[in-house]
């Protein structure tokens, strides 16, 4: 029997969405803080590169993702048509200029001279943008009224948090793998493990907050529940996607502190990519966690069945057939 | 033009499921898709426990948050008040789904026989696909739509003629003297949670 | 296949009436054809049977039609060994090779005894039974035939005693004017019962009327749900409560309607002390009651003491006193029921049923205020307006109170307390299904049910849906059946003769000189519906030679014994002139019109199927004894359906004319209502609808019978059986509880209810869902699914405390085994809607067969618990018991069940 109708859970929204939120956090998010970054140094630095690189082709795929599991494609071309709205029609949009934008840029400071003030522009115009798409991620889903779980503000913010420290660690592991071994790139390394540091404490504040509210909600406390007993968010997640990278940041900011230090760049590897890891489990979680209000009636609850497993052999006199 | 709306009396209804199968015989509906639908409740503790059907469909709200995330616009509301998908112009998005609180929403990537084992389809399943592809579509959001077509054809939607204990009654919400304001206003109608703010037009009479 | 999405210019769309056949309901329905393909179903608004309403089951019948699971092709066996779990290696025969080998076994049947034939049908298609096989049965001179499962789970104890009392099928609340009724473990108005859909939009507008309903059941089935009151009673014991409603009624609040007990029953009909019978006049031998303004004794139906009308005088007769009748103290039979019921204190029923005793007291205070005794109402007939009474309220009950070994005395219990307030057959009251009685279509006086008294005044039908109406009893002959049931008169079916063990020895003992031989089966499913699987195919399926079945499905009957299967038309693709018993079953209830529905096929026979009737037609001409057959439906035809065949459209029974099977329906149409209403005038609207009078609808106050509160006849019966049975040296093989055939009701446990084991702690009992009906229904997908929409079809309903007091969670798996050692597994669901020590299990599920895929392996198979021996069986009416007491365990869902021998 077709597992969409089980129980109070939504099963439209899967891994290809979580894809798509987690890859627009990514990009938007490296782009971002690179933007920044070289905003400060006054054109582009190393990171910049990597966070232009990382942008417009994470965008790329994360709506490939999308179409993926648009039922039919075809007609993607009609999504942005009540932008009034609908905030797959606005993310369009916001999603298109980024992507826009950075191409621009990324042409712009790769393959032309073009520098200086319009560089900065496109720059500021892009991070708009940039920032504009790491909370779409998260409003798409606030603005989902059949989902209490997610019918929160709470779920822009984590997003966004998530997005900026999965961009971070990003632009970490871009420096690690292709930033050299040159002073300019162990100074950088050292101001992203205690940059990370930060954000991800910002994190674990943001998803606390997230949870405690949604347990406070009664229609919510079912997903709430649900993602808490759910080994992919707590061990996947929350474990090896939060707290490992954030204790792993802590050993190298508090512990080996030079990052010319042996096994300085393997552990910040190893963090980035855990810490992105974590960033789309906790998508898929939060999605797949996702549950319809209980409707209430002249004092009755009521719920969609949540039929048991399929009935196993064994029922009847004969073995399965 | 009327407002169409619908009373479901919890009195009458004792849960038997004609509702849900008058929808699956006329719309054709493959596995897993209930527009309309029959959920059972509990209530108190034992010996004064008392359970209690609560049938649903699309409650065609006035504002219906399915049409407001639509981002191509092929849900859109007609004059008559009754919420539908033009299936030429949706995507498959699935974010009406997500957005409609009642879970009157479904979509089918694949038309899926009721049959196990890849046999010939019946030739009632290959009208039932068919009509499927031709009415609702694979792959884009479907929902139930007060059975316009009978509607326009003088007749009562599927569930409501079938209901064996008359629970269902639809007709004009803008007309004072139609049975269904007659019956909202004499007996409380009540929508399914309205604190949710979409002001459904199917409305619920008290089942004691 | 063109469909009709393709816009082509001759596109066919039409809707064909005709009538439902997923159940015994008989509801009309219309269904649409376009292009040739069956696409959609609704009721039909020209049939009083629900007018425009129809239930899930009708609705989801296109999958029936055209289920590629059906049987489209003769098959034969051709592996010899047969049993549950054997490969019956099926190949296809053609239909040539098929009528060769059939007639060839049945020729062979005939020339050894042709009562080696055995009929076996389903409920479900309860009117063809009355041709095929019972016209087939005349012809062929066999007297073997029962409806597996059907009389011995729901029937034999309601459908003969409400036989008795309403001249119906069973009974029902007159929905539209009754304001308190008694519900007994029945659905009625809620899905359940006969004419279903009609009945739930009844007591839809009772509900929003104020009506009130007051349900004893051990969960909350759909009655009890909607009910005003719900009361947990132990399984099994609803005739101990009834008994203590009557004797609070009578003696503590002494309410009861004096009129009606002495002008409609043999309440005060004088019993003699020395032996329980009826005080007789010498000279008439009819029974006596006592006038007390001229007192003496008079027969009951001297004009003084007879009230037939409600309006006509009469003497008041003696319902209480002691009285000299030729020298013989004698009291009248209501003054020994008033007696007899103390015993049944709400203290001693409060330990019988775990119904508190102040509850009982109360319902039945409330029960008798709200009878408004006294009352009438001015209703309209065709003399002009009559005042009848007014008696709103009832008492109800179905399969869940009567399928057990006290079934007989626990249907009249609960009647009984209708007839002590006079409630029954009038207005508001309870009244026999399908308003009873009826005087047909004016042009033609037919079909008819007009009741009549017999010799002592009691109610006869005029009409049946067996050869022998429920009373008089048939006189206990000796046995020339195979099940013995010449023997019994109080019972329609039994099983636990043939599914003995001891079968053969009994045959033999009983001196039946044949031995089983032939089953032709029809529909049937009787591994699944009869009992424990094993038993049934061990002791009685393989003791056949050879089986032929007319079936939709390869069901587990067929591959379990089945040497021929032959593919039935589904009702669809068929006719049928009638499909229901007027006025007994299944008919319009309350005062809307009457109304006859037909089949016929909305697309003919697929494949190549064809239709049970029409190939037994054929059958009998390749015998040739066509002939014989038409004569046997000649004769079937006027008890069935209502009156007398005319000379010009009986079916020739010389042999000379073959008459095709729509010739036969049209003929029997054109007799009841008249040369121009034949097949081909009731086609047009799928149903013959006729005004109904009020005084048919109300006929208690018109019609002269009385009903028994005292069953002065079973003390007779029950000394003639007995005897007979000592004569053959029954005892040998059972040993009878002789003492169940007397005069005046009484509650009797079950075995359930005196287990002693504390392992066996769990009283298991069986309900019915509205989404199926026996066990076909739960191959059709979209049944099924919605079966698994609900969160107790496929389950077994459990307490929430009993669940964690034995460590057991919402949908874990367990096994329920009673003390015999039979099993069956399931998954939990947890309610408060339950009695703490009740497990309910719902529905024929848990399919095993290799050929019904949507059914196999859906929700557990109670039938399984149910043993078939006597200790099962109530001795009255041979009703089996289905509550069991079981241990309860989990299990691995991997388990197997392992079949015991």
């Amino acid at each position: 029997m077709d597992p969409n109708v089980n129980g109070q859970l939504q099963r439209d929204w899967g891994w290809l969405i979580a894809a798509y939120l987690f890859l627009g956090g990514v990009g938007a998010g490296a782009y971002t803080i690179g933007a920044i970054n070289g905003l400060a140094a006054g054109g582009a630095d190393f990171s910049t590169r990597v966070g232009l690189w990382v942008g417009f082709p994470a965008l790329l795929i994360g709506t490939l993702c999308l179409l993926l599991d648009l039922g039919s494609p075809v007609k993607a071309v009609l999504a942005g048509v009540k932008l009034k709205t609908s905030w797959i029609a606005r993310g369009f949009w916001i999603i298109s200029a980024f992507m826009a934008l950075s191409l621009l840029h990324l042409v712009l400071l790769e393959y032309t001279a073009v520098r200086g003030a319009v560089l900065a522009a496109i720059a500021v115009a892009g991070i708009v943008f940039a920032v504009g798409t790491m909370a779409y991620t998260g409003i798409l889903l606030g603005a989902a009224k059949g989902i209490p779980f997610w019918r929160t503000g709470a779920v822009p913010v984590v997003f966004v948090v998530s997005a900026l420290v999965t961009g971070h660690f990003t632009l970490l592991l871009g420096i690690v793998l292709f930033g050299g071994r040159g002073m300019a790139a162990a100074d950088a390394l050292e101001l992203m493990t205690a940059e990370a540091v930060a954000l991800v404490v910002g994190e674990v504040l943001a998803i606390s907050f997230f949870l405690q509210a949604a347990f406070k909600q009664p229609d919510s406390r079912e997903s709430a529940e649900r993602i808490l007993r759910r080994t992919s968010f707590v061990v996947g997640y929350a474990v090896l996607g939060l707290l490992v990278p954030l204790v792993l940041m802590l050993v190298l900011r508090y512990g080996l502190e030079d990052a010319a230090a042996r096994g300085y760049r393997g552990t910040a590897a190893l963090g980035a990519v855990l810490g992105l890891v974590g960033g789309l489990l906790l998508r898929h979680a939060v999605l797949v966690c996702g549950t319809l209000p209980t409707w209430n009636i002249a004092g009755f609850q009521f719920r969609r069945i949540a039929r048991p497993k399929e009935p196993k052999p064994g029922i009847g006199l004969l073995p399965p057939r | 033009m009327p407002r169409y709306g619908m009373v479901i009396d919890l009195k009458r209804c004792y849960g038997c499921y004609a509702c849900v199968m008058a929808c699956k015989v006329k719309n054709h509906t493959p596995p897993g898709v209930f527009w309309s639908r029959v959920l059972k409740g509990e209530r108190d503790e034992y010996p004064n426990t008392v359970r209690q059907a609560l049938p649903v469909l699309c409650m065609q709200c006035e504002e219906p948050s399915c049409q407001e995330v639509c981002p191509t616009g092929a849900t859109h509301t007609l004059d008559n008040g009754i919420v539908v998908v033009d299936k030429d112009k949706c995507m498959g998005c699935k974010y009406c789904m997500m957005a409609c609180p009642y879970g009157a929403r479904y979509s089918v990537e694949d038309w899926e026989s009721y049959f196990p084992d890849g046999l010939p389809l019946s030739p009632y399943e290959v009208f039932a696909k068919a009509y499927w592809e031709e009415h609702s579509g694979v792959g884009v959001a479907t929902k139930c739509d007060f059975c316009r077509d009978r509607l326009a054809a003088g007749d009562d939607p599927a569930c409501v003629k079938a209901c064996p204990a008359n629970a269902r009654t639809i007709g004009d919400l803008d007309d004072p003297t139609s049975e269904v304001s007659v019956l909202i206003k004499r007996f409380r109608g009540t929508p399914l949670n309205p604190e949710l703010g979409n002001q459904p037009k199917v409305f619920y009479l008290a089942p004691r | 296949m063109t469909v009709s999405t393709a816009r082509t210019a001759t596109q066919e769309d039409v809707w064909i009436p005709t009538c439902c056949g997923q159940c015994y309901c008989m509801c009309g329905i219309k269904v649409r054809r376009q292009n040739g393909v069956v696409t959609e179903i609704e009721g039909n608004p020209a049939a009083p049977t629900g007018r425009g309403s129809i239930c899930v089951k009708g609705l989801a019948s296109p999958h029936l039609l055209y289920d590629p699971y059906r049987v489209n092709y003769p098959l034969k066996r051709t592996n010899p060994q047969k049993g549950l779990g054997v490969d019956p290696k099926f190949v296809r025969i053609s239909w040539e090779e098929a009528y060769d080998l059939v007639v060839g076994k049945l020729e062979e049947c005939r020339q050894r005894d042709p009562r080696g034939l055995f009929f076996q049908a389903t409920t479900t298609q309860a009117s063809e039974i009355r041709f095929g096989v019972i016209g087939f049965m005349k012809g062929f001179g066999t007297p073997n035939y029962w409806v597996s499962g059907g009389g011995l789970h729901c029937g034999n104890g309601a459908h003969f005693m409400n036989g008795i009392m309403h001249v119906s099928w069973s009974i029902i609340p007159d929905f539209a004017h009754c304001n308190l009724a008694l519900n007994f473990g029945c659905s009625k108005g809620h899905g359940a019962g006969h004419t279903a859909v009609q009945n739930a939009t009844q007591a839809a507008d009772a509900r929003v009327r104020g009506f009130k309903n007051i349900v004893f059941d051990p969960f909350q089935s759909a009655q009890a749900s909607k009910a005003h009151e719900w009361v947990p009673i132990r399984v099994g014991t609803d005739g101990a409560l009834a008994l203590g409603l009557v004797n609070c009624l009578l003696n503590e609040h002494k309410i009861y309607d004096a009129e009606y007990l002495m002008y409609k029953t043999n309440a005060p009909y004088l019993i003699r002390p020395s032996d329980g019978r009826y005080m007789r006049d010498k000279a008439t031998n009819k029974p006596q009651v006592w006038d007390v303004v001229d007192k003496r004794p008079k027969v009951h139906d001297d004009p003084s003491v007879t009230r037939v009308e409600y309006e006509d005088v009469a003497h008041e007769v003696a319902l209480e006193g002691t009285y000299d009748v030729g020298g013989v103290r004698c009291q009248p039979a209501f003054a020994l029921l008033k007696e007899h019921v103390k015993k049944y204190t709400p203290e001693y029923v409060e330990k019988v049923t775990w119904v508190p005793a102040n509850d009982i007291r109360r319902i039945a205070k409330e029960f008798g205020e709200a009878a408004e005794i006294g009352a009438t109402v001015t209703i309209p007939t065709a003399k002009g307006p009559k005042k009848i009474p007014k008696r709103p309220v009832g008492t109800h009950f179905f399969r869940g109170s009567q399928g057990h070994v006290n079934s007989g005395w626990t249907c009249l219990a609960i009647d009984m307390v209708n007839h002590i307030v006079g409630a029954s057959d009038t207005y508001g009251s309870a009244m026999g299904l399908g308003a009873a009685v009826g005087a047909g279509y004016e042009k033609t006086g037919k079909p008819y049910q007009i009741p009549y008294p017999c010799p002592d005044g009691l109610l006869v039908a005029k009409t049946w849906v067996y050869d022998h109406v429920p009373y008089p009893l048939r006189e206990p002959k000796p046995p020339t059946r195979l099940d013995l049931h010449d023997m019994f008169p109080t019972s329609i079916y039994n099983a636990f003769t043939i599914a003995s063990p001891k079968w053969f020895e009994m045959l033999e003992r009983f001196k039946i000189p044949y031995r089983p031989d032939v089953m032709i089966n029809f529909g049937s499913n009787s591994v699944m519906t009869m009992g424990n699987s094993e038993i049934v195919t061990e002791n009685f399926l393989k003791k056949f030679n050879f089986i032929l079945s007319f079936q939709l499905y390869v069901t587990e009957f067929e591959e379990a014994v089945a040497d021929v299967i032959l593919p039935d038309a589904c009702f669809l693709e068929r006719y049928t002139p009638a499909v229901s018993f007027p006025s007994t079953f299944s008919h319009p209830q309350g005062e809307d019109d009457w109304g006859w529905t037909i089949r016929q096929p909305v697309v003919e026979p697929l494949h190549e199927r064809k239709d049970f009737n029409v190939v037994m037609v054929e059958l009998a001409r390749r015998l040739g004894i066509h002939g014989a057959f038409y004569k046997g439906l000649n004769n079937t035809i006027p008890m069935r359906y209502g009156g007398p065949m005319q000379e010009k459209y009986k079916l020739v029974e010389d042999g000379s004319v073959i008459h095709s099977w729509e010739d036969i329906c049209d003929r029997l149409l054109k007799d009841r209502f008249g040369e121009e209403h034949g097949l081909a005038h009731v086609r047009q609207t799928g149903v013959f609808t006729w005004p109904k009078r009020k005084e048919d609808v109300y006929w208690k106050w018109f019609n002269p019978s009385r009903v028994p509160i005292y069953f002065e006849y079973f003390i007779d019966a029950g000394e003639k059986m007995a005897k007979l049975w000592k004569q053959f040296g029954g005892d040998d093989f059972f040993k009878f509880d002789w003492s169940r055939f007397k005069a005046l009701a009484d509650w009797y446990p079950c075995p359930t209810h005196v287990e002693e084991s504390q392992e066996y702690d769990m009283h298991a009992f069986y309900w019915r869902a509205v989404v199926h009906c026996n066990s076909m229904t739960q191959q059709n997908p979209y049944l099924d699914e919605c079966a698994q929409e609900d969160p107790h079809v496929y389950a077994i309903q459990m307490h929430r405390r009993t669940a964690a007091a034995k460590g057991i969670a919402d949908g874990d798996w367990v096994w329920l085994e009673n003390d015999k050692g039979h099993r069956v597994k399931g998954w939990v669901s947890l309610s408060e809607g339950i009695e703490p020590r009740h497990l309910a299990l719902a529905a024929i599920s848990g399919h095993w067969g290799n050929y019904m895929p949507i059914a196999r392996n859906k929700g557990p198979f109670f039938n399984d618990l149910v043993e078939m021996d006597l200790e099962h069986t109530d001795p009255l009416t041979f009703n089996q018991d289905i509550c069991c007491r079981v241990k309860v365990y989990k299990a691995d869902p991997s388990d197997v069940y392992k079949p015991l021998h």
